[in-house]
Formats: structure tokens, C-alpha cells, sequence
């Protein structure tokens, strides 16, 4: 009984097991070393004081007391003791920690913070069940999917495989009159997609994106908020070259986002090749559309 | 901190803390750090922290008049209240500990943001410093984007045939190496530079003969995207953090109140900083 001597064994993904790496200035310990990508399971967009507390411990019993921020919420603990490794892990999955969001696999859902008066709507539990339903999730590459809850993005929707907006469709009511010269939908929108002829305000639906800068600063409710909804885009990347993502639904409810991701990341694992001249790593997402065309995902 | 820094929290009485670490490094947090920032967000805050994208913590619901009591903590632990609205943000830096790395960039991000700590500037401006070409941390769609490169050369010493330089995921990302029974050969025209082969060749044969900062301008993200254009490479970290000051100069001298490095690329073009930058 063997088994039963080393007491309770966890099974952990290796997946944020980053392969050790002392930079070249670093001092060689000369152990072998690897980083943990951690983050929180299920996902949450912020951490809370007993898990930093607990990163800290970590950082400080097996690591270099160090620990990296990386761009995609996660927190890096480099410099981790490869014989330690189990022990590590299973100090984080006490605190709801897992190794994760590395390799080609659904990276860490991002989104905006809960608590931003911008947003038109939240994003975080949207954000909770795509991470439920696909995180971590095998695939031909990596594949990051990004939420904002408004038009500025910060959580970068337009550079990721698959991003999400928040959006709200733009409401004309004919009946009301404008107040005289003003201007102010005209000169807020950032694309452009207002115009004012004889004094009659025409929205160019093809440009809005529906960020509703315009209803916000409408004094007369000529502009109204109508309904609110989520803009899918597909395609981003960031790296060594970059793409933006295109537009493949808009206004659309949080079930059908689900639905939208279910079927762009199931199109994606059966379609993906081989890079051209690789015998190992298959395209991303946004090569793939380059290859077959937009209008091939099957929405 | 200036006053601007705050973020307006859920309602009037709290504020969002956006707390970026200085000392000793930037784009990392010692263990103390990590501690003292659990205590501010157990003790003032709702005991949450959201990680931000650019390498910074937020701190939510702090209550305003705690908030010169937070920052003499956070000062006396190298951490400061991180820029917002139209000023230099946090400088982001890549992971020192990346396999990938040209040059470890945290250093320079940590001086820059002590350098630049609250300069008023017309419009938001990000700096990003990347170690290698992947550039993790966007340098591609920041105003101003660092990306280390190394140009590669061969030495004397043998090359032992354990073609790591060649086989995915560490090695040549662009075919342009090859094996031959002499050792190795690099297709000059094809290499762009990335120095990964250097970085993974253990007998020595490879060898980067010289390392640059290749730096871009006028990137951004969020609303309306921009891909950053290439202004030019520059030897060295002193003759880089110089250009970078001379970009600043350049873009407070020409650009108008509100208007980023992007505008100004678009309003004037790259004629701006080529001639003088």
C-alpha cells in the first residue's frame, strides 16, 4: 500500500508549467527551475488578500521571493525548484489556485473590473461561464478570448482571438427636436457615423459601434439608449504582427455569446492545419480566417 | 501621486487605488509587496485586487479619506499610486525569467517610471518594453514600443548537432537556419533577428555579436487601434533612454491638448520625429 504512505496525491494540469528559465544575469543556482502561470479556478477577474497572501508564501518557500505580473491577469512565481514542484502546486490549490493559461490551450479569460462606471454591461459573469465552459480547453493554438464592458476596451477585445464589447444600439426619437446648433453627438462620436442635415440627425449603422458616447451627451433625449447587447469579434492577434479583430455579430444576448464562442472554437479545432514549413505548430485563429475566409465560420 | 490619480470607485465615498511597484523592480512584486497589498485591500479595501493589463494592481472600494494613510504605507514598501488620465503610464516590462529574452527589460522599465513619475504630458502615453520579438507585452500597439533585438554571428567553437537552433518551440521561428556536416549556416535575408537560436545554443556556436533596441511609435489600443510604425534602432540603454526623451520632447512640443502620439503621427506624420528624433 504504497499509495496510501504519500497520503493524498493531487493531480494537477502542468499546463502553466513553464519551462525554467534563469535569464542571463540572473545568478545560476543550478537547479533546475520552472515558472507557475497561476491563476484563479474558477476564473475571477480579481484576486482575493488570502491568495495574494498565499502567492507570497509560495514565492518566498520555493521560489526567488519574486512574483511577475503578466498582462493577462495571471501572476507569474518564477524561479520555482523543479524537486518542489508538487509541494508548490499543491500549497496554491489550497487557496484556489491552479497552474494555467499557458500553451495552446484557451488562455485566461480576461475582463474589465466589476466596479468601472463605464460600463454599459457586466461582463464578469459572462467572463465566468465562457471560463467554465472553455477554459483551459485543448486547441490547435493558443487561443485568448477578451471581455470589455465598453467601447475603450481596456481589456483589448480588438487584439485577441476572440473579443467581446458591450454595446447598446442607438434609439432616434423623431418626435423630439434637437436644441439649436448643438453639435455635441456630431463631435463626440469617434467614427464618424453621425451627421445633421437640416437639422435632422441621420446614424450610419454600418459605422456605429454602439459605444453610446453620443446618447451620453445628447441634452434633448433625441438619442436614446435602445437595446443592449454583445459585439462579437473574431481574429485579433498581438505579437510579432498584428491583426484586428473583425465583427461577426452584433446586439446579440449572453446566451447566444456562448453559443457564438461554442462554435467559432469547435470550427477552429476541426479546420486548423499545420503552419506552412511546420511540422509542429498549427495556425492560429486569425491565419485560419485569412486561409478560409470569414464567411466560412459556420454562425 | 497627483490628485487625477484617483479612480472614481462605485460611488462618492471610495476610490480605486491603481498601485504599480517601483522598487526594486517594476513589472514584479516581492513577496512584502504581495503581503502589504493582501493588508490594504483586507483592511481599507473589500479584500479583493484586480491585475490589470498593464502590469499594475487595483485596490476597489478604499474609502477616500484613507487614502494619504494607504500611500505612506505603500511608499515605505517601494510601491506608489500608479499615473492615470494624461500623463506617462506604468512603464510594462516583459518577464526577466523568459526563455526567450534578448536583453532583461524590467530594469529599464523601473527607472523610466522613476524618471517620469507624474509628468504631465498632452495626452496618455504607454511605454512598453519587450525582450524579444514575441513581445508579450504589446509593444506593437503601444505610443512608444521597445523591442530588443540581437544580430547573430557564429564563433570558433563546434557546433555539436543537438539542432535545438532548428527544432520548434525554442529555435528558428523563421527557417533561416540550417545544419550542414561544416555547422551551422544562417540565411542572412531571412533572419529577423530575434536572437532565439543565441539563446538556446548551449556549446556556444552561435553568439550574438550585437545587441539593439529596435523602437516604434504611435501604437495604441482600446477604441480605435493603431499599429505602431518603426522610427528606428538604437545601441545601448543610455542611447535609448535618450530617444525616448527626445520623443517625449517632440510630442509635448507639437502635439494639442488631448491628442496622443497616434494623432500626432496621423496629423503630421512620422516627418515629426524622423528628422529629429
Amino acid at each position: 500500500m504504497a499509495g496510501h504512505e504519500e497520503g493524498f496525491n493531487l493531480e494537477m494540469p502542468k499546463v502553466g508549467v513553464i519551462k525554467g528559465v534563469l535569464a542571463k544575469d540572473i545568478e545560476v543556482t543550478g537547479e533546475k527551475v520552472v515558472n507557475i502561470r497561476t491563476c484563479a479556478r474558477p476564473y475571477r477577474n480579481y484576486y482575493s488578500s488570502n491568495q495574494l497572501r498565499r502567492l507570497a508564501l509560495v514565492a518566498r518557500k520555493y521560489g526567488s521571493s519574486k512574483v511577475h505580473l503578466s498582462p493577462r491577469h495571471n501572476l507569474e512565481i518564477p524561479e520555482v525548484r523543479q524537486k518542489e514542484l508538487n509541494n508548490a502546486l499543491r500549497e496554491l490549490y489550497i487557496a484556489g489556485l491552479f497552474p494555467g493559461g499557458a500553451g495552446t490551450s484557451v488562455r485566461n479569460i480576461f475582463t474589465c473590473p466589476d466596479w468601472c462606471s463605464k460600463a454599459i454591461l457586466p461582463v464578469q459573469e459572462l467572463g465566468l461561464m465562457v471560463s467554465k465552459n472553455f477554459g483551459d480547453m485543448d486547441m490547435p493554438n493558443k487561443v485568448t478570448i477578451s471581455f470589455a464592458g465598453c467601447f475603450n476596451g481596456c481589456s483589448r477585445p480588438y487584439n485577441t482571438d476572440i473579443g467581446v464589447y458591450a454595446m447598446a444600439e442607438v434609439v432616434l426619437d423623431r418626435e423630439r427636436k434637437c436644441e439649436p446648433d448643438c453639435k455635441a453627438c456630431v463631435e463626440v462620436c469617434p467614427f464618424d457615423a453621425i451627421k445633421i442635415q437640416d437639422g435632422a440627425i441621420e446614424i450610419d449603422t454600418t459605422t456605429c459601434t454602439g459605444c453610446i458616447k453620443c446618447v451620453e451627451v445628447c441634452k434633448a433625449d433625441v438619442l436614446r439608449p435602445g437595446r443592449r447587447g454583445y459585439r462579437v469579434m473574431v481574429g485579433g492577434k498581438e505579437g510579432m504582427d498584428v491583426r484586428w479583430a473583425t465583427e461577426v455579430k452584433r446586439a446579440i444576448d449572453d446566451f447566444s455569446v456562448l453559443e457564438t464562442i461554442d462554435a467559432i472554437l469547435r470550427w477552429y479545432s476541426k479546420e486548423a492545419i499545420l503552419r506552412k514549413g511546420s511540422k509542429k505548430k498549427k495556425e492560429r485563429l486569425a491565419e485560419l480566417i485569412d486561409r478560409a475566409g470569414i464567411d466560412s465560420i459556420p454562425l | 501621486m497627483v490628485k487625477d490619480d484617483l479612480i472614481e470607485g462605485r460611488n462618492r465615498e471610495t476610490v480605486v487605488l491603481r498601485i504599480s511597484s517601483v522598487k526594486p523592480y517594476s513589472a514584479e512584486l516581492t513577496s512584502e509587496q504581495l503581503e502589504i497589498l493582501a493588508d490594504i485591500a483586507e483592511q481599507y479595501g473589500s479584500g479583493k485586487a484586480h491585475v490589470t493589463a498593464r502590469q499594475t494592481i487595483e485596490v476597489p472600494d478604499v474609502p477616500r479619506n484613507c487614502v494619504d494613510e494607504v500611500v505612506s504605507v505603500l511608499e515605505s514598501h517601494g510601491l506608489r499610486i500608479s499615473s492615470t488620465g494624461r500623463q506617462l503610464r506604468n512603464v510594462i516590462a516583459c518577464s526577466r525569467w523568459c526563455l526567450y529574452n534578448v536583453k532583461p527589460m524590467s530594469e529599464l522599465a523601473c527607472e523610466l517610471n522613476r524618471q517620469y513619475m507624474n509628468v504631465r504630458l498632452p495626452g496618455k502615453t504607454t511605454i512598453s518594453l519587450s525582450g524579444c520579438d514575441f513581445s508579450c507585452v504589446r509593444s506593437r500597439t503601444s505610443d512608444i514600443g521597445v523591442i530588443a533585438r540581437a544580430d547573430i554571428g557564429l564563433t570558433e567553437k563546434r557546433c555539436k548537432h543537438c539542432k535545438v537552433c532548428i527544432k520548434e518551440p525554442l529555435g528558428c521561428q523563421v527557417d533561416a537556419i540550417t545544419l550542414t556536416d561544416d555547422g551551422v549556416v544562417i540565411d542572412r535575408e531571412r533572419c529577423v533577428r530575434c536572437g532565439f537560436c543565441w539563446n538556446v545554443c548551449r556549446p556556444g556556436t552561435i553568439e550574438a555579436k550585437r545587441t539593439y533596441y529596435d523602437v516604434f511609435i504611435g501604437g495604441r489600443g482600446g477604441m480605435r487601434p493603431e499599429e505602431a510604425k518603426f522610427l528606428g534602432s538604437v545601441e545601448g540603454q543610455d542611447a535609448l533612454k535618450a530617444l525616448i526623451q527626445r520623443i517625449i520632447d517632440i510630442y509635448q512640443a507639437n502635439a494639442r491638448e488631448g491628442e496622443r502620439i497616434s494623432d500626432l503621427v496621423k496629423r503630421q506624420g512620422m516627418e515629426v520625429f524622423n528628422g529629429r528624433a
